[in-house]
């Protein structure tokens, strides 16, 4: 008897043990970077399935997941945007508030910057001085990339993006869901010792901004989230030197939600997404022109366009489509006229882009 | 396909074995079950009390994933664990209570790892047309129920655990049973660290970690009285529990473990009272229920600096009432009634909830079976439903069962069932801010089932087993998708379709002082939306088994279960770095009976595997669990 009940127990353990899971098991894998652009999927917040993506020009390729092929981990929860400093790429994860430096070329995990709060965006302003924006902070972090030190600048409002003019930093006070200060305003940032000097009143949800070839300051303002406060979409752009809005073209409140801000090199058309959320448009400016055309350049038909950049070589225009947020995105490539040459699966919520 | 081919096999190896070897336990044989048509209980199956008694010191989730066909998402110990069955959403899995539903009206979802098994005597899953009297239990509906007995005299239960990670659990059950009157009270308290050592494979390089912030603490209590005379039965239960528990990080996050407070601190109190009156070619129950849930979520995380940024801060409360009156009655030869009539109110204040919006509703449903012999061998139900939301018909839904018991091949019986129900959308979907919205659809859903039942005794040896198979399509299934502005809203987008097998085969086998057992299930669930992806975190392929032999007063227990890959996205070719890999988990007991007292030694994950059930979210290695049981 004893003996079939060891009999028993050894054969049901054996039955499960045989059945070996078959657990796929992978080496890292190496990569060189060559000439194209970084492509940083989001991933679903709290799920952290970041990944980055790299378009090659000269291959016409795109590759995914390259920050886990090479490091056998991954990015993290949230990536928000890249940086490139140098030979270093860096990779500011929201959710998980830090950054990760990898080298530029093989992707390979270099170093962590560890203790944001909600870390958004990185711009280069001298050696040794990183401003990084932080969602959940009252101000920025001024950061040193030798040594990793870090200090935040309060300047009292959330901050987002980030737009250099002359010895100024202009700041957009995008986001009031963790600082509860108005969100309708661009803070000047004296660079030389980090000092909050001014302050520009725009429209609510102002993000992103670029700097045109007469030093014009341009900012594209959502106008607001909630369906039951009033709202105020624009672009708005604005003389640096004299603080003044200069020009301001308002969109339809409760209807459009324009996002996305790029320039070509040459400083002379702006290039932003509007319409209804999930259903933005992609239209193209002069920065002269005194009206905001009619007529989009390219139409989504279909596609959930998230975010757009403008290759500074040949003025190609790159716009991630992020489809219905739970299925991997797109990068879809357009000549500068509007014409489409290309799409490419990237990972989930595809956005933020950087050209090498 | 080979997986499929060797659970197969080792579901058959252990019935092989077993054989020569197995058991007949004691039995509970309940009236009811004997009245019963076969049509009754074709759609359903009820948790063998014996490992219910065993093993009560886990949470239902537990019981679930290891012993039912029903697959559970767990974000590990402490953490929230949902059910889902037949491929389809926690949100489709009805869970009763006495017959009262406890899903929480704001997520339509049960939280198992606050159940623990100890509160309970009876759980049976129901499936397909088994799940005619109630609306939401579009996937199947998971009955728990409380059972006591009279003239029993002094009832008194004591158990104590203790295991790895400093897990405590305390639990009592003390009471008296006269011949007319019951007094009983359950009472229970569980506390762990929860701090278990994990291979964090987010970090570079991998590190070996303990797990931050995952301390739990839970408690409950559970007042109960009967009062039997005549015919007639009062029966007032209270069920109250709360729980505090922190949220560890995901291991992407682990670093702001330091700098992060989240927790949640929820609880609950059901409270009814139920009349019961019997005929002799009837009875008749009416109850009412006032069942509260209090969900508490907390978050802020602190800079580097420590400048605090709070971050969420949500309440939510829940206040349900619960009426029900059900009558069952006999009519002609095999021919017998059943019918309910339940009005619910529900109301939600949420500081998540659009405050200008009154979060509540009516809901009241009208329901009829009737059950009878068609031919000797031939079992009919038939049911018909029609239910009402804040006095708005929401239509009739019926459901068929056919029930043939073999004349030729003793204890077969083949089963062949139509259903068609709907489930509400929860108040959240409805209320939410932003994206509530007030004007969503309910889910309409249809099952076609089949299985085929055999349940055998010969002389020391019995079989029993089920193989079945379902297809079933829930329209206006309601997803959250991004909206116009930058938050998501729910919406009616898909019709979702399930296909798929669930087999279960348990065998019994005693000799002398020797009592073998074994039982498994398998379930093969193919669920997929328009597109034709499998639903993310729904697994193609899970199975159990279990074993048991006991000898005197010893006993050893062998638990496996397994769960297939698993997607975490709606891709067709997912990367591999995001999938979850498949894994089988081990756990063995060994108990003693030394007079009243019972002693057992658990080890769980045997085999120290390395696994997700969620993306990123660790999940302990081998654990070790001594208990002491006392029993009057």
């Amino acid at each position: 008897m004893k003996r079939n009940l060891l009999l028993l127990i050894c054969a049901v353990l054996l039955a499960f043990v045989s059945c070996k899971n078959e657990t796929k098991t992978f080496e890292p894998e190496t990569y060189t970077v060559g000439t194209g652009v970084f492509i940083l999927n989001e991933g679903t917040f709290t799920y952290a399935n970041s990944s980055l993506s790299f378009y090659d020009f000269d291959k016409d390729k795109a590759t995914n997941n390259l920050f886990f092929r090479v490091n056998n981990a991954p990015i993290g929860d949230v990536g928000q945007s890249l940086a490139l400093v140098g030979d270093n790429l860096y990779i500011v994860v929201n959710n998980s508030k830090y950054i990760y430096k990898v080298n530029a070329k093989t992707i390979e995990y270099k170093d962590k910057i560890d203790g944001f709060t909600s870390p958004r965006n990185m711009y280069v302003v001298g050696e040794n001085k990183t401003y990084v924006t932080d969602i959940a902070s009252p101000g920025f972090w001024t950061l040193n990339l030798s040594n990793n030190e870090k200090h935040l600048v309060n300047t009292g409002k959330a901050t987002e993006c980030m737009a250099q003019v002359g010895d100024e930093v202009f700041v957009s006070n995008w986001s009031k869901s963790y600082v509860d200060f108005e969100n309708n305003t661009v803070q000047v940032i004296d660079c030389e010792n980090d000092e909050l000097v001014a302050e520009i009143v725009v429209a609510q949800e102002p993000k992103a901004m670029v700097v045109d070839k007469n030093n014009m300051l341009w900012v594209i303002c959502n106008g607001g989230w909630d369906p039951m406060q009033p709202q105020d979409p624009a672009l708005i752009c604005i003389n640096p030197a004299t603080r003044e809005i200069v020009k301001r073209f308002d969109f339809t409140p409760g209807v459009d939600s324009p996002d996305g801000l790029a320039i070509d090199a040459a400083g002379e058309n702006i290039f932003f997404m509007n319409g209804f959320y999930g259903g933005l448009n992609i239209y193209k400016m002069s920065v002269d022109a005194e009206q905001v055309p009619d007529t989009p350049l390219i139409l989504s038909n279909g596609k959930l366009f998230y975010n757009l950049a403008v290759n500074p070589g040949n003025g190609d225009i790159y716009v991630t489509d992020a489809k219905n947020y739970v299925q991997n995105g797109d990068l879809v490539r357009y000549s500068a006229d509007g014409t489409l040459l290309g799409t490419y699966e990237m990972g989930i919520i595809p956005s933020y882009m950087l050209f090498n | 396909m080979k997986r499929i081919l060797t659970l197969l096999l080792m579901m058959l190896s252990c019935a092989m074995m077993a054989q020569d070897t197995i058991v007949l336990q004691t039995v509970e044989v309940d009236a009811e079950a004997i009245r019963r048509n076969a049509a009754e209980s074709a759609m359903e199956r009820k948790m063998d009390t014996a490992i219910l008694k065993r093993l009560n010191t886990i949470t239902m989730s537990q019981l679930l994933i290891q012993h039912s066909p029903v697959f559970i998402k767990t974000y590990g110990p402490g953490g929230v664990a949902t059910a889902s069955f037949r491929g389809t959403t926690a949100s489709h899995t009805l869970v009763l209570w006495n017959g009262f539903q406890i899903n929480a009206p704001t997520l339509g979802q049960v939280d198992f790892s606050t159940i623990p098994v100890y509160m309970t005597e009876q759980v049976a899953l129901k499936w397909g047309s088994g799940t005619s009297q109630n609306s939401g239990g579009l996937g199947g509906v998971i009955n728990i129920d409380n059972t006591q007995h009279f003239g029993e005299g002094l009832i008194l239960d004591l158990k104590q655990t203790y295991g790895s990670f400093n897990t405590f659990g305390s639990y009592i059950t003390a009471g008296y049973s006269w011949a007319s009157h019951l007094l009983r009270v359950k009472a229970y308290r569980t506390s762990s660290d929860n701090d278990f050592e994990y291979l964090n494979i987010c970090t570079i390089p991998h590190q070996v970690m303990k797990q931050k912030n995952g301390e739990y603490v839970d408690y409950g209590l559970m007042p109960e009285y009967q009062y039997r005379f005549r015919n007639s039965l009062i029966t007032i239960v209270s069920w109250n529990q709360w729980s505090d528990r922190n949220c560890p990080q995901i291991m992407t996050n682990v670093s702001n473990s330091d700098n992060t407070k989240e927790y949640t601190d929820n609880g609950y109190s059901r409270n009814f009272i139920s009349y019961k009156t019997y005929w002799e070619t009837g009875k008749i129950e009416i109850k009412s229920g006032y069942f509260y849930e209090k969900q508490h979520y907390y978050l802020t995380s602190y800079a580097d600096n420590g400048i605090p940024a709070t971050q969420v801060d949500s309440h939510n409360d829940a206040n349900v009432f619960h009426q029900i009156a059900d009558l069952n009655q006999d009519l002609y030869k095999s021919w017998k009634l059943n019918a309910k009539i339940q009005y619910d109110y529900e109301k939600v204040i949420s500081n998540n909830y659009d405050q200008s919006e009154n979060a509540d509703r009516n809901m009241l449903s009208f329901y009829a079976a009737v059950t009878g012999k068609l031919l000797k061998p031939l079992d009919l139900r038939l049911t018909l439903r029609n239910d009402w939301v804040d006095w708005d018909s929401k239509g009739f839904f019926p459901t068929a069962t056919l029930s043939y018991s073999s004349i030729f091949v003793k204890g077969l019986k083949l089963n062949v069932g139509y259903s068609h129900n709907y489930r509400n959308p929860s108040l959240n979907d409805l209320y939410w801010y932003p994206g509530g919205k007030p004007d969503l659809k309910p889910e309409d859903g249809r099952t076609v089932d089949g299985n085929i039942m055999y349940l055998r005794t010969f002389g020391r040896f019995s079989v029993e087993t089920t193989w079945g198979a379902y297809y079933s399509e829930v329209k206006d299934w309601i997803q959250w998708v991004p909206s116009k502005w930058r938050f998501w809203v729910p919406e009616n987008v898909n019709t979702v379709t399930a296909y798929g097998t669930e087999a279960h085969l348990k065998l019994n086998y005693f000799i002398n002082d020797w009592n073998f057992t074994a039982s498994g299930n398998y379930v093969y669930s193919h669920t997929t939306d328009e597109s034709g992806l499998q639903l993310m975190y729904i697994p193609l392929h899970h199975a159990n088994a279990f074993a048991e032999v006991r000898w005197k007063t010893w006993n050893a227990t062998y638990t496996m279960e397994y769960t297939g890959r698993r997607k975490t996205q709606m891709d067709p070719e997912e990367f591999y770095g995001f999938q979850l890999n498949p894994y089988t988990l081990h756990h063995v007991s060994l108990g003693k009976q030394i007079r009243k007292f019972y002693a057992e030694f658990r080890i769980n994950n045997l085999t120290d595997v390395d696994y997700m059930a969620i993306l990123w979210r660790p999940m302990p290695g081998r654990s070790y669990e001594v208990s002491l049981n006392y029993k009057f």
